[in-house]
């Protein structure tokens, strides 16, 4: 018997490298907080094929797609590493035709120091959202008012992701006796450089799918695109502002550009850079009794020049969203406007697109793990690519019907 | 924030002023009271705080000091402020100086806790339950905590080397058995917006048994935080 213990055995020790394997996993999933959401949906809808089936269709699922569908099968890890670090990633399903039947919407390292005298830093690295939309606040980048997202938060989702560099430095005055905070926040990033495109050819949409780092966008003729990647090698920039008055009125500006070289383009796969720039502002306001309103305006260009002839996009949207809270009910209103214009060098009004959209939820969270949505979305558009791509006419009238019911598991929901 | 009236602390502070008065002063008030035929060693003070429109004003701070003696702050004591549900519960604690707080975490999530008030600077670093040790305070002030993980976590704690302290109760009252005396009276709330001259009041405890003060807001305060949403809509 002392033998064995003071010369153990090779499968002992394998049995004890086994066992601080499992101590140390124990002791990671102790600290991890994590979260596990799977939103089905029942729907009926009157819109277009869908732009995950090279349609045109600007609601997510087409007439063909009522029924049983699945909206979103989620799963994110925030793992701190040290005091300091955090890696967040945020991983899921959708449902469609994607190249992998699961992917990563975010994944990111955090580096957030305690604040010092009244500031408070973050950087982030890796790939995450701008810091541009107010209503996709929830995590996973959802929106807790509607299923359906605002066109310009859809398009955010459908084909921008920072992947690189962010810092934010924050003025925390209301923790220093006053009534409001500050913010800057600068980034640098790549692998973003086909941004531009699906609104050049698709237009603005209406959903709440979020394409993973190495998904597609379908595109109606063309291949489906694959948004996040790197063409010139120009690292693009954005800059962005934000005040908040106690936690009542949150105001946001931002300017993005993606310096994409125009005229370069991918040998192999024929890609295209398209030079996308945009500013985009919006407020969001909160009262003590419920009521929210969340405002957003984007306007902007995206631009290509292959072969030396040129062609721009110059678009622009807005909202404006109203929601009342009354305990665990929820019903909200909003109205979208959008359109892609046909700029320079573009006298055919080729990928020109104007319509509006009216979107009703109700929501009834039954307690922090079930919650059930029902959502009416309405979109009028006329589109040229329907006539020049689907030789159908123009102008659509889109109605989905959903009712989503959610299921949410983990440390993080309380 | 649930800025509610803890009358607790109006109980303790009836309770402390016996053990708090020092000996010298008991003795020169038995002296006074031999001395002097119908004076009464202790009185009571009643302070009233009420919002602009005359709506009682609970959960407020009172801290009452002596004018022209020196005195010693309240015995200290040992406070939890826990975390439930990503909020600090309580979200204002009152210590006198020399007091240690607990700051336990009863959420599944982990929190990180830190202070940047020049009161006290401390930092708990990522944690679940309690593996820290109370945190103690020795000198008076605000200090502001929050949670570098949850950013709309926020709690106070005011540090007071007062000899009486205590928060108005849903009448927006506070009272306590004092020795006679002039005090300096200041109320305190985090949400307070008139000026801090504007919230002392001297008060001179003579010949009668109770002494009352209402103090009226001259602004209203800033709007209470947000309740009711669902944490996870701070995301982003």
């Amino acid at each position: 018997m002392g033998q064995l213990l003071s010369r153990p055995g090779k499968s002992s020790c394998v049995a004890r490298c086994l066992l601080a394997l499992c101590a140390a996993a124990a002791t990671a999933a102790q600290a991890a907080d994590w979260e596990l959401d799977v939103d089905a949906r029942l729907l009926s809808s009157e819109g277009g094929k869908s732009f995950l089936e090279a349609g045109l269709g600007t609601v997510r699922f087409g007439q063909d797609q009522s029924g049983l569908r699945l909206g979103r099968a989620r799963v994110a890890i925030s793992e701190p590493f040290g005091e300091v670090w955090t890696l967040h990633i945020d991983a899921s399903a959708w449902g469609d035709q994607d190249k992998s039947p699961v992917g990563v919407t975010e994944a990111y390292l955090q580096y957030r120091p305690y604040p010092f005298s009244g500031y408070r830093l973050r950087v982030k690295a890796g790939a995450f959202y701008a810091p541009i939309s107010l209503e996709n606040r929830a995590s996973g980048w959802e929106s807790p008012y509607t299923l359906s997202s605002s066109a310009i938060n859809t398009w955010l989702g459908e084909e921008l992701r920072t992947i690189g560099l962010e810092a934010q430095l924050d003025w925390l005055g209301t923790r220093t006796g006053h009534t409001f905070d500050l913010g800057l926040t600068g980034a640098v990033y790549g692998w973003n450089e086909p941004a531009g495109v699906v609104l050049a050819t698709d237009g603005f949409t209406l959903h709440d799918r979020q394409t993973p780092l190495f998904g597609r966008v379908g595109r109606a003729g063309y291949e489906p695109l694959e948004p996040f990647r790197q063409i010139d090698g120009r690292a693009g920039y954005y800059g962005g502002i934000e005040a908040r008055y106690l936690d009542r009125v949150v105001l946001r500006a931002l300017h993005y550009d993606n310096r994409a070289d125009p005229s370069a383009y991918d040998a192999v796969s024929g890609a295209m850079a398209w030079r996308t720039s945009f500013d985009s502002a919006g407020v969001r306001i909160e009262s003590g009794d419920g009521w929210t309103v969340v405002a957003q305006w984007l306007n902007g260009y995206t631009y290509i020049a292959p072969g030396g002839f040129e062609l721009e996009w110059p678009f622009n949207a807005r909202f404006a969203l109203l929601s009342k809270r009354v305990g665990r009910h929820m019903l909200s209103a909003r109205y979208d406007q959008f359109q892609v214009l046909s700029g320079k060098g573009n006298p055919e009004q080729d990928g020109s697109q104007q319509g509006h959209a009216w979107t009703a939820a109700y929501l009834f969270q039954l307690n922090p793990q079930w919650r059930f949505t029902l959502e009416w979305l309405r979109v009028v558009s006329n589109s040229y690519s329907r006539g020049d791509i689907l030789g159908t006419t123009g102008l659509a009238t889109e109605t989905q019907l959903q009712l989503a019911v959610r299921c949410a598991l983990g440390s993080s929901v309380q | 924030m649930r800025l509610s009236a803890r009358p607790h602390h109006t109980v303790g502070a009836r309770r402390r002023v016996g053990n708090s008065v020092p000996l010298g002063l008991r003795l020169a008030g038995l002296v006074a009271a031999l001395g002097q035929a119908g004076a009464l060693f202790a009185a009571t003070i009643a302070i009233t705080v009420q919002e602009p429109g005359g709506h009682p004003l609970a959960g407020t701070v009172i801290t009452v000091h002596p004018l022209g003696s020196q005195s010693q702050p309240a015995p200290a004591v040992h406070a939890v402020m826990d975390q439930v549900s990503r909020a600090f519960e309580p979200d204002l604690l009152v210590i006198p100086v020399g007091s240690t707080v607990a700051f336990p975490n009863s959420d599944s999530v982990s929190h990180q806790i830190y202070s940047f008030s020049p009161t006290k600077r401390f930092q708990l670093p990522l944690y679940r339950g309690t593996p820290y040790p109370p945190v103690r305070f020795d000198q008076a002030g605000v200090v502001t905590l929050g949670c570098n993980i949850h950013d709309d976590m926020v709690a106070f704690l005011l540090v007071t080397d007062a000899p009486f302290y205590g928060r108005t109760d849903a009448t927006g009252s506070w009272s306590a058995e004092i020795p006679r005396g002039r005090y300096r009276v200041s109320v305190w709330h985090p949400r307070l917006r008139d000026e801090a001259a504007d919230l002392q009041r001297e008060l001179t405890i003579g010949e009668t048994d109770r002494a009352t003060l209402t103090l009226r807001l001259a602004k209203s305060l800033q709007p209470a935080p947000l309740e009711g949403r669902p944490h996870s809509w701070d995301s982003y």
